[in-house]
């Protein structure tokens, strides 16, 4: 498996880049500030811009980017790049990240896994490169946001920009949206420590027929106004829209449930358990989960006992696998 | 701005009512403006910015009346933090309750400060909400008034956020000069030029630059900002102080009932007004190229066509995706042994018919993209046929739909939509319109 040379290809044709995350995640400005990094080259010519679907926070995005020495004219969606970037693995769960990536294209993703663990998981060939993005966050900027890292991850595997230029040029992003001295400062050992982070390795684990684009199959039948077939996400699973990493934990070891009901009727998905009790008149017992919590918060904040919580979720990959 | 705004000691009586022509000292609002840039200046921007940007940078431009609608709310948040980020400056951006309010707003001031600039960005239902007034904008002479729309889908149910110019087609009739812009540069250029176009003597008629939102509005590339004096050098030996009334009334089309024998004729000279645009318009155009070294405003833009005009097959299109299919033409027309060409249609009101009709009465085939709901064969097929009527052996005509709501438009919908123009071409008979996405005809 030979890699493909993105610089090659940035100079002889166009170098196409596409990034899945999540909305309020931070891909946009990754990917701007990926744009303003390659224009620090005036031999480079540019094109960046965002997909949304559902306006809503958590629901997937996705960002494009060319890169070309040449003028760029193209205008449609980027559907066969050769970089891209899984910036929030729950956002693999309704789409294929590394669909139509040719085999040796690169492979960039946010997570902890090693480059080797997420060439099987994600059944990749090419170049993998893994930076553990939302720890770093975490770490430097008190949140779990990936974005800086990606965008580090995401010019190392280009290649050819000073490290100097790297971090000068996302802070000058932010500094554009106003932000303040003492979080630039955050950000600036957020990109540091990155840049040191960055893990790779060439694989070849894609099985014939994965990750191909499907041709258009039609709209087909659909009733007057429908729009739910053609969202992009298909099933329409509120829990997709949580933020990765957490779920929704309720313990009442020392039985303390008043009965009080606030967390039911305060669900806007109904997902609260609860059965019948002689003493308050019902008594909850837990919450589904599995398909509808989107992690509002409504439950926890109304809970007079604090009987609901969040947790880290640490079985990532069960939240996060490749719909191809 | 009260040290601006002087006791109006001079009024001048006119048939189109009292006129106080010193009233408002423009040297004085010149001298307040805090330039953005002082020389040519490299910059990343988005569509919504390269369009807030070149209205900053205007310094008959005082006040910005707005109200956020996605894709063009950043219009409005760039302007604000830009004008909050200059100290001392006299600029301000003003937030109102709603779009209407808006367009009420614009026609009161632009009509009360005719040599000032007054400007505002929207989309989809914004501009619909707008309806009313603009409308009543578009005949009162009010040419220094500029709304800048960001083409988004038409409709409230289902929504989507995405580029569609079925807003801004479905205004053709408001009256106002609406010119449709791709790529940064050519939105911040086009910009800088519609005010020296609209506020023409001649024309005085508002103007309503556009782009796809999302596919123009939020892509961002490299964009060239020019130095304030420079812009202010172009727009002021186009901009002469107005010569009507800074008065509702009168010649305007507000306030005032009146008789059909008056209607009709305040129509006539309105459309009289529109027409000129087509002379003014490339004469603004030229002097920007001559100015700045780069394309001004024109009809429409073009691609591949060979000196002498004949074509096999002629596209015509708008926006952005047209850049797709100059992407794939040489290698499309050469794999078909045919000679394609390309026009992208720059202004779409008024429709400049005769210079449409003069590139394509050469061409064998005529396929025509068009990209927003409407009946029939689509706004744009619509004014090709009209412009081509009168040809005593006209192109074929076909007529395709794509891109709807914004949707993608691959190079794979591009050559679909190429082979339906070589079936024309070959005489088959093809149906009055057709409907292509992702390769495919639907």
């Amino acid at each position: 498996m030979n890699p493909l040379d993105l610089r090659s290809i940035l100079r002889e044709s166009v170098l196409e880049i596409r990034g899945d995350g999540k909305a309020g995640g931070g891909l946009v400005l990754a990917f701007q500030s990926l744009a303003s990094l390659a224009l620090t080259d005036p031999s480079l010519n540019v094109q960046e811009w965002p997909f949304f679907s559902s306006a809503r926070r958590g629901a997937n995005i996705r960002s494009y980017v060319r890169i070309s020495a040449r003028p760029i004219r193209i205008a449609c969606e980027v559907t066969r790049p050769k970089l891209v970037l899984l910036m929030d693995e729950g956002a693999a769960r309704t789409a294929d990240f590394a669909q139509g990536v040719p085999a040796g294209g690169t492979f960039v993703l946010n997570t902890r896994h090693t480059p080797e663990v997420c060439a099987k998981h994600y059944g990749l060939s090419g170049r993998v490169v893994t930076i553990s993005g939302d720890e770093i966050g975490l770490k430097h900027l008190k949140a779990q946001i990936g974005n800086v890292s990606a965008y580090v991850a995401m010019a190392h595997a280009i290649g050819g920009f000073t490290p100097g230029t790297v971090i000068d040029t996302f802070l000058s992003a932010l500094k554009k949206r106003r932000i303040p001295e003492t979080v630039l400062q955050r950000n600036r050992e957020a990109l540091e420590a990155s840049l040191t982070e960055v893990k790779e390795g060439v694989f070849d684990e894609a099985k014939p027929g994965t990750h191909l684009v499907p041709p258009f199959a039609g709209y087909g039948d659909l009733p007057v106004g429908a729009q739910t077939a053609l969202r992009l996400s298909q099933d329409n699973l509120t829990a997709y829209y949580a933020r990765s990493g957490l779920r929704l934990h309720f313990s009442d070891p020392e039985d303390k449930c008043t009965g009080c009901g606030h967390c039911i009727t305060n669900c806007p998905e109904g997902i609260i358990h609860w059965e019948p009790n002689d003493k308050n008149g019902l008594k909850v017992t837990g919450s589904d989960v599995t398909d509808y919590c989107k992690l509002c918060a409504e439950c926890i904040s109304v809970c007079p006992e604090n009987l609901f919580s969040e947790i880290p979720f640490n079985v990532a990959w069960k939240e996060a696998e490749v719909s191809s | 701005m009260s040290t601006e705004l002087n006791a109006p000691a001079a009024r001048v009586t006119t048939p189109s009512g009292d006129w106080y022509p010193d009233a408002i000292d423009l040297a004085a609002v010149k001298a307040a403006h805090i330039p953005l840039y002082t020389q040519r200046t490299e910059i990343t921007s988005d569509g919504n910015q390269a369009a807030a940007v070149a209205g900053l940078q205007m310094w008959r431009c005082l006040i910005y009346a707005g109200f956020p609608i996605t894709p063009s709310t950043k219009w409005a948040e760039f302007s604000a933090a830009t004008i909050n980020g200059q100290k001392g400056s006299r600029k301000r951006v003003k937030l109102m309750e709603a779009e209407h309010a808006v367009a009420d707003y614009m026609a009161a001031a632009s009509a009360a400060c005719r040599d000032l600039i007054f400007t505002t960005a929207t989309s989809s239902v914004g501009l619909d909400h707008m309806y009313e007034t603009i409308k009543s904008m578009g005949a009162s002479g009010l040419g220094n008034a500029m709304l800048v729309n960001v083409y988004r889908c038409s409709a409230n149910y289902p929504l989507c956020i995405e580029g569609d110019p079925s807003d801004t087609l479905g205004q053709r009739d408001c009256g106002w000069i609406q010119i449709s812009c791709r790529g940064k540069q050519q939105i911040y250029d086009t910009v800088l030029q519609m005010p020296c176009v609209g506020m023409h003597p001649d024309v005085l008629t508002p103007t309503m630059p556009g782009f796809y939102g999302i596919k123009d509005s939020h892509r961002n590339a490299r964009l060239i900002c020019e130095p304030d004096s420079a812009i202010h050098e172009f727009q002021d030996r186009w901009i002469k102080p107005c010569p009507l009334p800074g008065l509702i009334n009168g010649d305007t089309a507000m306030g005032n009932c009146v008789t059909s024998r008056y209607f009709q004729g305040f129509k006539v000279t309105q459309k009289r007004r529109f027409e000129k645009t087509l002379d003014v318009l490339p004469q603004v155009g030229a002097d920007f190229e001559r100015t700045f070294g780069r394309p001004g405003v024109s009809y429409f833009e073009l691609a591949g066509w060979p000196e002498s005009g004949a074509v096999d097959l002629a596209v015509v299109s708008m926006g952005p995706d047209f850049g797709t299919f100059e992407e794939l033409r040489q290698e499309y027309a050469k794999t078909h042994g045919l000679k394609v060409a390309g026009m992208c249609i720059r202004l779409l009101s008024p429709f400049p018919r005769e210079a449409v009709r003069e590139k394509l009465r050469h061409a064998r085939a005529v396929l025509v993209v068009n990209q927003a709901h409407h009946q029939t064969r689509g706004h744009l097929a619509l004014d090709v046929a009209d412009a081509l009527c009168n040809l005593p052996s006209p192109p074929t005509i076909a007529s395709t739909f794509c891109g709807m709501g914004g949707a993608d438009v691959s190079e794979a919908t591009w050559e679909a939509m190429l082979d339906s123009g070589r079936r024309a071409l070959a005489g088959q008979t093809l149906p009055p319109y057709q409907i292509f996405h992702e390769g495919a005809a639907l």
